[in-house]
């Protein structure tokens, strides 16, 4: 029989339910024998019991909204940095080459196909390089950062926010978006009525994850690419037009709110873009 | 996006099922640290690592033990880099209170047991605040055992310890945690 000292590697895995029949059962017949082992091996086996009894109310915590997110968002990221990092695949997807195009009314439509993959991943690689910069920026101050800074930031919400409705596939209508707008910011307004006219497709919106959800962010495509328009609330900034990390930021202002158009295209169609929706929002 | 083209992309089915753990993760990160923001960093950081290393993960094998030993490997990691704000732990001394014998069982009242009360009247929060006042060793032990419900195998190599250690920190703390609830309602109450 088990004397006591040779019992104790074998307490744990008992209460566990882990040990042989042949252990469990010399386990057994010692503590029958013996009151003071019985009464350890009681304390243990009750407090197993206790915490699983309890373990669904102990793991009732969440993790925060936009943890979820943006950890959606790192699955892209590792996906495009797994794209970069592969030899001459997707070389050009980084040339500047691969950005030229043809602005005739027939090309506005479609996308040339060739030109698809590289564009598409473009973004991504840029969301990598992105998180980055500006990773350990969890309050947004919209008020007192200067124009490059906000759009440093706004940039690599468009790139995050992209990404992720690339997993999620999310379309949302017009009318969707806007009532979503009046809910979350009181702002009641009317998007362009015909985007297709500036060839532009809605995709969704978004409480930002940069903003704590206080920025307002509309998406778009142009001719397949991706554009922003981001809304801060009580906000007054001067009209400006940045470039900052291979993306243009058309920021202009009204009714005490911002508006700034993202977009990796070239300044002259940001511009063009950011003029239709200044002037078909309502 | 066409995630077929290539082969280095993470599957949406791997991203989602990774991400279903993701509530787990977060509680067990609030358990490594000690500020939420830190927490979602790691957290962060751990689901990086394993969307960049989704080959290498082994399919049929147990995801969640996966993401959990990147979890605590990023940690530990952490913890090295910053040693200035970490409280240094005699992990040795640990152990070594985790080898001296549990404390002998006394007489009990008549009727009732302290096993048996224990059981009945311990609510969650107070056991979670018992569980939280654990050395940090015997609480992730008796956590990642009793409420996440690994292997021995799976928390010696989260922990980077051995299988036999793994039992007797989570011995240990199960002794611990039945002394310290106990002494918050005498047997004879």
């Amino acid at each position: 029989m088990l004397n006591c000292d040779s019992l104790d590697s074998l307490v744990t895995p008992y209460v566990d339910g882990e040990l042989t029949d042949t252990d469990r059962r010399a386990v057994e017949d010692h503590l029958r024998a013996c009151p003071p082992c019985y009464t350890r091996v009681a304390a243990e086996r009750t407090v197993h019991d206790l915490v699983r009894a309890r373990r669904d109310t102990l793991c009732r915590s969440k993790a925060p909204d936009g943890l979820r997110g943006r950890c959606a968002a790192l699955a892209q990221q590792a996906t495009a940095e797994n794209a970069e990092t592969a030899p001459h695949r997707f070389a050009s997807a980084f040339q500047p080459a691969g950005r030229t195009r043809i602005t005739t009314p027939e090309s506005r439509r479609l996308p040339t196909p060739d030109s698809r993959l590289p564009r598409r991943l473009a973004p991504l690689a840029l969301a990598a390089s992105l998180v980055v910069v500006v990773g350990g920026a969890f309050v947004y101050q919209a008020t007192d950062k200067s124009a490059r800074v906000l759009a440093a930031e706004l940039v690599a919400d468009h790139a995050k926010c992209f990404a992720m409705n690339n997993v999620l596939g999310t379309h949302q209508s017009a009318s969707v978006v806007e009532e979503s707008m009046a809910a979350s910011f009181g702002w009641r307004m009317h998007l362009p009525q015909e985007p297709a006219k500036a060839g532009l497709e809605l995709v969704g919106a978004r409480p930002c994850l940069y903003g704590e959800g206080k920025i307002a962010h509309i998406m778009y495509r142009h001719q397949g690419h991706q554009v922003s328009v981001f809304m801060l609330p009580n906000t007054e900034r001067a009209q400006e037009l940045v470039e900052v990390l291979g993306h243009e930021a058309a920021i202009w202002c009204a009714n005490n709110r911002t508006f700034v158009v993202v977009a990796r295209e070239p300044r002259r169609e940001v511009e063009q873009i950011a003029s239709f929706v200044q002037a078909s929002l309502h | 996006m066409n995630r077929s083209e290539g082969l280095h992309v993470v599957s949406p089915a791997f991203e989602a099922e990774a991400l279903a753990l993701l509530d787990s993760l977060y509680r067990a990160a609030r358990r490594l640290t000690r500020v939420p923001a830190d927490a979602e960093d790691l957290v962060q950081e751990t689901y990086l690592k394993a969307f960049r290393a989704a080959g290498q993960f082994e399919p049929g094998t147990n995801l969640k033990a996966w993401l959990f030993t990147i979890l605590h490997n990023t940690a530990r990691n952490r913890a090295r880099d910053r040693a200035r704000d970490t409280v240094a732990i005699d992990s040795e001394f640990v152990d070594r209170a985790a080898d001296a014998p549990a404390p002998a069982g006394r007489s009990l009242a008549a009727g009732e047991t302290p096993e048996s009360l224990l059981l009945r009247e311990t609510l969650a929060p107070e056991l979670q605040a018992a569980i939280d006042e654990l050395p940090e060793q015997f609480r992730q032990a008796v956590w990642l055992r009793d409420v996440e419900e690994f292997s021995y195998a799976e928390i010696a190599s989260m922990l980077s310890i051995k299988v036999g250690t793994v039992m007797s920190r989570i011995s240990r703390g199960r002794h611990l945690l039945f002394e310290k609830l106990k002494s918050l309602r005498p047997a004879n109450a």
